[in-house]
């Protein structure tokens, strides 16, 4: 096992195209860190470094504490999980598992024992005469993890390797590689832009996007207390409301919060941090799941009615897609119990969770700071 | 009938429809000469008396296997086929793999190897005859320069077979190297990189990895060169008349004298199709054989 320490890491390319900037990051020994972004924001380049797989442009990787630099990926002592699994196609399963402890010397019996304990804990033993060919995509998955367990490495890396699999696989793969971390103890870096992946797995998140780091913390605390509107938007489905406005006074040292037609009355006590930003435009942003049914829009201090454009019925939830009315405003997200029904074009009265709200900067779109974070 | 056969049926129709025309030809133009080669080996056919008058059972194959010439040109042909295919293969797979991690220019090398494989083989030889030439030729000439005494390239009995390998390699060897190269250029990437992360360095990663992969397109490209190979006419028409004596006397060249300078059709024919039943026997020995290494 051994931590992963980036220290101011770039990478340009010889064309030019510069992937990675400035990525500093400290990953623990034993932890399970998601690398996550949206496609091209440099993770899997920052990953291929790791491995070895690309060169460093500048700055310095530390794998257990060694500068890696220029160290060849086999003296690396770490196993990659490939996207397509890059399994050999010409050899069987158990070649494949095996081949890697080949090339570095390890002996018969001890390939052999440690082939078998690994096809035993993923159940691929009825595989071993097989080919990839002959393999389905989950079968594949376990033997390109399996080759990576085989090595018994200081980490693992894994370029996401769920996103072949169909959904209910990539569920059940989510869980079999928490369990395994949790058995294993090892060091693990998981590339991912499944923002459920990064949720349910990881011990830290680190946000990137066009190849820096935007945010690193743990998967509630980023969710809760996101930068920029950049990561208030990717995490969750449906991601947070975020919607333009303006910042007014009120009486008593109160704000009013003001995106369309929607007028929130943000009370003094949470007022103190975004009071630099009165009279400014700003971002408001608004998780669906803070938005409740209201008998009466008006015993609440957030009361709001909105005009219903549609609803999407998931089973356990009806997310309510609705109009607030006024120009240039996005229709928004709403999490409503699961017998929840509107026609479209329907009034609604909803209340929404002050204590929630999420203010941005518009022209920076970073966070204001929240005099309250609670998390519920 | 239910819906889908139906539509299977008007398919399997209309396919059938749009091959005729090809069929037709490819039996024309292959099948037909097959056959009649076939029927006329077994006839006393002499382009004196081009008739089918004399049934000759099996005589003209006895006459051609008891032939030392026929023989000897056999043997001769094996030799050329031997040294031409592997060392092109050498030279072919060397070239490619060296062109394959070739990042620049790559059009501009591609362009100068296809240059010799475009050309006719009667144009090869000619232009080889030229440079090749005792007395006149640019390579003796180069020699003097480099004070090594001149070779009688095309005159020498023992040097004449060798002339025309090297002649073969220098048009055919481009062959090679494109066919292997679009087999490398065409091998994913991913299983590199693992074996990299594995501890594979560029050997053991060629072993394991490239040649097992690149197996079934050298099967071919051996299979094709081979087939190819063994029917070199052209050059030896040109630069030796299979010459001199017999030291060229490649079995297409045999065949064709005995045919149209014996005039003894029948023979030829006999000994077209003792080559045919050969290179066919070959071939599928030696598709089995490298299919099951791969």
């Amino acid at each position: 096992m051994a931590s992963i320490t980036l220290k101011n890491i770039n990478k340009v390319y010889p064309n030019g195209v510069s992937a990675v900037h400035a990525v500093s990051l400290d990953i623990k020994d034993g932890e399970f860190m998601i690398l996550l972004g949206p496609s091209g924001c440099g993770k899997s380049t920052t990953l291929r470094m790791i491995a070895g797989l690309e060169t460093i442009t500048s700055g310095e990787l530390l794998i257990g504490g060694r500068q890696v630099n220029d160290v060849d990926p086999a003296q690396r002592d770490i196993a990659i999980v490939f996207q397509n699994y890059a399994l050999y196609p010409h050899m069987t399963v158990l070649n494949n598992l095996s081949f890697g402890l080949k090339l570095r010397g390890v002996a018969a019996d001890e390939i052999s024992r440690r082939v078998k304990r690994t096809a035993s804990m993923l159940g691929i033993e009825s595989l071993f005469d097989r080919r990839p060919s002959q393999l389905s995509g989950g079968q594949r998955q376990r033997v390109a993890l399996g080759r990576a367990l085989v090595r018994e490495p200081q980490a693992f890396l894994l370029d996401e390797p769920l996103s072949n699999l169909d959904a209910k696989l990539r569920a059940a793969m989510r869980t079999e590689l928490i369990k395994l971390h949790r058995s294993l103890g090892t060091t693990i870096v998981h590339v991912t832009h499944d923002q459920v992946e990064a949720m349910t797995m990881g011990e830290r998140i680190c946000i990137m996007k066009d190849g820096e780091i935007v945010q690193v913390g743990q998967p509630m605390e980023v969710y809760h207390n996101p930068v920029n509107t950049f990561v208030a938007g990717f995490l969750a489905s449906p991601p947070m409301n975020l919607l333009p406005g303006r910042l007014e006074a009120a009486r008593n040292g109160t704000i009013k919060a003001i995106t369309g037609s929607l007028c929130i009355l943000i009370p003094e006590s949470q007022a103190k941090g975004f009071l630099s930003h009165v009279g400014r435009s700003v971002t408001l942003g608004l998780r669906p799941e803070d938005f409740h049914l209201s008998d009466n829009a008006a015993t609440h201090t957030a009361s709001l009615v909105v005009e219903a454009v549609t609803t999407e019925i998931l089973g356990p939830e009806v997310v309510l897609v609705a109009s607030l009315g006024g120009e240039n405003v996005p229709e928004i997200h709403a999490r409503m119990p699961r017998n929840f029904r509107a026609v479209p074009g329907e009034q609604v009265h909803l209340h929404f969770d002050i204590s929630q709200i999420q203010i941005f900067d518009s022209s920076t779109s970073r966070a204001l700071p929240r005099s309250v974070t609670k998390a519920p | 009938m239910n819906q889908p056969s139906t539509i299977e049926a008007a398919d399997r129709r209309f396919g059938w429809f749009m091959s005729a025309p090809t069929l037709a030809l490819l039996l024309a133009v292959i099948l037909f000469p097959v056959f009649w080669a076939l029927f006329t080996s077994v006839h006393d056919y002499t382009l004196i008396a081009p008739n089918f008058d004399t049934f000759t059972g099996f005589r003209n194959y006895l006459t051609a296997i008891g032939d030392s010439q026929f023989r000897h040109s056999l043997w001769l042909t094996s030799l050329f086929v031997l040294g031409v295919v592997l060392i092109e293969f050498a030279i072919g797979f060397v070239v490619a793999l060296m062109l394959n991690s070739v990042v620049r220019f790559k059009p501009i090398y591609y362009g100068i190897l296809l240059c010799p494989l475009l050309m006719n083989p009667v144009i090869v030889g000619l232009i080889w005859r030229m440079f090749l030439h005792p007395s006149l030729g640019i390579v003796n000439y180069l020699l003097t320069v480099l004070s090594i005494a001149p070779v009688n390239w095309l005159g020498s009995t023992k040097v004449a077979i060798w002339t025309i390998v090297m002649v073969d390699i220098w048009h055919q060897v481009s062959f090679m190297i494109v066919l292997l190269l679009a087999g490398l250029s065409a091998l994913p990437k991913e299983p590199y990189e693992a074996a990299r992360v594995d501890g594979a360095g560029t050997f053991k990663a060629f072993r394991h990895i490239t040649l097992p992969l690149m197996w079934p397109v050298i099967i071919v490209t051996l299979l094709i060169r081979l087939i190819f190979a063994v029917k070199t006419y052209d050059l030896v028409y040109i630069m030796t008349r299979g010459g001199p004596g017999t030291a060229t006397d490649f079995v297409s060249y045999f065949i064709y004298r005995t045919a149209f300078v014996s005039l003894n059709v029948g023979e030829a024919s006999a000994m077209s199709a003792i080559l045919l039943a050969l290179i066919l026997l070959l071939t599928s020995y030696l598709y089995r054989y490298m299919r099951s290494l791969s």
